[in-house]
């Protein structure tokens, strides 16, 4: 027992003392606040009023009701918020309609250095817009999604005005009519009320599948990385003469583990503190405090945490010695890429399933997945992030991962013991399973 | 009486293609220094292997300290130098020694109190905190030997302990290993170098080819080898000994190093005879010994000079 501790605190120190494993540690929480600034930034559309010149070629005045609808949106929710457009009308005859359009284009580029008379965007209604809904629109900004869809929505509902007034309809009852129907969605757990909306669980499971992916394929190719390492540095010779193959394998699986978990505290901190104190890191950035609410980065809750870490450790242990197993069959890093690739198809298995359990997280693959230990890892989480997981599954699962983890490492070393000092020679499947049988 | 700290029962071990190492057997009894001799290639590594249960013997077995169960069982009392020598590059030296310490058992607060006084010893005081890339290999080479020896082993099992290393090294490592053994301690080493081994060790194995050639306390290889010998070297007028020299009558086998020369006399022929003959032809001589049979000597009579050929460059390297 001391001997593991003394290789898992070799390879935990070693770890995190190189310079890449700092790098690292420190730029994804970096990232993690670009992510949860960028987004809000860009998806917001525009913060500054768009000056919008309408060119009304619809011979029926339908200038008017459109500017008036667009001149009513706001940018944000509050009373006093500036306006997001300023309209001018432009009305053209069908004929004059190409010239006035070219020459208002033209002046599309003035926008930029905010010059008087520059636009942001034209847009042209024609003479059948009223009746096809059909209508043109020029602008730098066509490529903001969020924006256009938002300007459309204003048009077809001034459109939509006009039409219901035309037949008759009292406006005052059209307003009424057109009000947007806003949806909360709430999360619900063991019939209780969980305060996360669904979007959220969304973000929640596909972060973690995501964490759990990445840092399996990069701990576990280190794993097997370190144990070519030790091969061709032969310092295997001296440890095979005073520790076990399971003693080296279990350290050397637990303190790369470790390092891992330890990146991935800081990491999932980090994402805490994004997502408790976002409107001070919103402001920092020079954003409202309601724009990081709309962050990708919701809290994640104490429950799914310890679900996650658990299946984290297990799931990390499990291909970690699958990893170091390869690495005491190789000689090199090139002859692994074979042996890894197997191992590797579990984990995108695990992961792509993770998206189809999104979808349907308490249906039959999702439950069927969550007792096969090299998937559970993946899919568990994010099934209790999603639906309620009754705890007789979690508790069968996480047996079962115990269990295949312990035949795993038993495997591995197994084949670590003869493995380890084969040098030179790649194994037959033949000559593995001898090994292991030995 | 004790068992023997290492017992090697008629090992043999085959590597596809060839056989490295055929039913050897050795007895390294406790206390003093032993060494395990043979060219390049002779299967002295797979036979320290096989004592340590790296490679496992595919006939015979081996005993240490009377157990069949390995040396990892008995790591706290074994000290073991691999001949390719290994360390984590990244590692800093001091940390690398404690890592080497715990896992022969030794706790962390020991093996660093030990790791220093070592690193003292060696002269590698000042290079404790550098990381183990950082030096040189015959520095790396001290602290893997430093690495072996922490725990302070009954048996020390060292794998061409010697090699790569400068004189004042290699007279430092020296001057360790006859301490080791000075304190009653056991150590087992392999060289392809005759003329070290004759001056350390108590008891000799010489193999060849995987097998034993001679065995033995070395006083007792080299009065079983029998004959009489004379170590020569020349001061002056040497190529007028070369027909006295290669005389079948007078000599039965010259070992012939150009300045020195040891040759063996033929049956019924006398030392006397030789010198004389030497001086009549006005050879200068700056020695003239009737010595004990060198391994090398030994070693070029029972094997032939095919196999000699190896430890003799090496020597010459060396």
């Amino acid at each position: 027992m001391k001997k593991i501790i003394a290789v898992v605190r070799r390879e935990f120190v070693e770890r995190v003392r190189t310079r890449a494993f700092v790098i690292s540690t420190v730029m994804l929480p970096v990232f993690i606040v670009l992510m949860a600034v960028l987004p809000g930034l860009m998806m917001r559309g525009t913060d500054h009023t768009s000056r919008v010149a309408v060119v009304d070629a619809s011979g029926i005045g339908l200038g008017q009701p459109v500017s008036a609808a667009m001149l009513a949106e706001k940018l944000g929710d509050r009373p006093d918020a500036p306006p997001r457009y300023s309209v001018q009308v432009f009305p053209a005859s069908a004929a004059q309609l190409a010239a006035v359009r070219d020459g208002l284009i033209a002046r599309t580029a003035l926008a930029k250095d905010r010059r008087a008379h520059g636009w942001d965007g034209v847009m042209v209604l024609g003479a059948d817009t009223l009746a096809s809904g059909r209508l043109a629109y020029y602008g730098g900004n066509v490529g903001a999604v969020q924006s256009m869809s938002q300007l459309q929505r204003t048009v077809s509902n001034a459109l939509a005005t006009v039409r219901l007034g035309k037949s008759g309809v009292d406006a005052a009852l059209v307003k009424k009519a057109m009000a947007a129907a806003e949806m909360d969605t709430t999360k619900v757990s063991d019939g209780k009320l969980t305060g996360q909306s669904g979007q959220d669980s969304f973000l929640i499971a596909y972060f973690m599948g995501f964490v759990l992916y990445i840092s399996i394929l990069l701990y576990g190719q280190q794993t097997m990385t370190s144990v070519i390492e030790e091969k061709t540095s032969r310092i295997m010779e001296v440890l095979t003469s005073s520790l076990t193959p399971f003693q080296m394998l279990l350290g050397k699986v637990l303190g790369v583990g470790l390092a891992g978990l330890a990146q991935m505290a800081i990491w999932v901190g980090s994402v805490f503190v994004v997502s408790s104190k976002g409107a001070e890191i919103g402001a920092m950035f020079g954003m409202g405090a309601d724009a990081l609410r709309q962050s990708p980065i919701p809290s994640v809750p104490a429950g799914l945490l310890l679900v996650f870490l658990l299946y984290f450790a297990l799931g990390f242990l499990l291909y970690g010695a699958l990893y170091a197993a390869i690495g005491a069959m190789c000689n090199t890093v090139q002859e692994t890429q074979q042996y890894a690739i197997f191992v590797t198809v579990f984990i995108l298995v695990g992961f792509f399933a993770v998206f189809s359990l999104i979808k349907d997280p308490t249906g039959g693959l999702g439950v069927a997945m969550s007792y096969i230990p090299f998937f559970a890892p993946f899919t568990m989480p994010v099934r209790w992030s999603m639906s309620s997981v009754p705890p007789l599954q979690l508790a069968l699962s996480l047996g079962l991962m115990v269990v295949a983890l312990l035949a795993c490492v038993w495997l591995a070393a197994r084949i670590y013991r003869t493995g380890i000092l084969m040098y030179g020679k790649k194994p037959s499947w033949g000559e593995l399973w001898r090994w292991i049988r030995a | 009486m004790a068992a023997a700290n290492v017992r090697v029962e008629s090992v043999t071990k085959r590597f596809a293609g060839h056989t490295a190492v055929n039913q050897l057997s050795m007895e390294v009894a406790s206390g003093g220094i032993y060494g395990l001799l043979g060219p390049n290639g002779a299967g002295k590594s797979t036979t320290i292997r096989l004592i340590m249960g790296i490679l496992e013997p595919d006939q015979g077995k081996v005993l240490l300290f009377g157990s069949d169960h390995g040396s990892r069982k008995l790591s706290q009392r074994i000290g073991y130098l691999p001949e390719e020598r290994g360390l984590y590059k990244k590692m800093k030296v001091l940390d690398h020694l404690i890592f080497l310490g715990e896992t022969k058992g030794i706790s962390r607060a020991d093996a660093r109190r030990r790791a220093h006084d070592w690193l003292e010893r060696l002269g590698l005081g000042a290079w404790a905190l550098k990381k183990v890339e950082d030096l040189s290999k015959g520095m790396q080479q001290k602290v893997q030997f430093a690495g072996a020896l922490l725990h302070e082993p009954e048996l020390v099992i060292l794998d061409e302990p010697f090699s790569g290393l400068d004189p004042v090294n290699a007279q430092v490592m020296k001057d360790i290993v006859v301490a080791i053994a000075a304190e009653g301690r056991t150590v087992l080493f392999s060289t392809h170098v005759m003329e070290q081994a004759e001056r350390m060790c108590d008891h000799v194995t010489i193999i060849a080819r995987g097998e034993t050639v001679v065995s033995g306390p070395l006083a007792q290889v080299k009065a079983d080898f029998g004959g009489r010998h004379v170590a020569l070297a020349f001061s002056h007028d040497r190529p007028r000994a070369e027909a006295i020299l290669t005389d079948r009558a007078l000599v039965a086998h010259l070992d012939d190093y150009g300045a020195s020369a040891e040759l063996q006399m033929a049956a019924g022929a006398d030392p006397g005879q030789l010198l004389a003959a030497l001086v009549r032809e006005g050879v200068g001589l700056r020695r003239f010994e009737v010595v004990e049979p060198s391994l090398h000597a030994i070693f070029i009579a029972k094997v032939g000079a095919d196999a000699a050929v190896a430890p003799a460059r090496a020597g010459a390297a060396a």
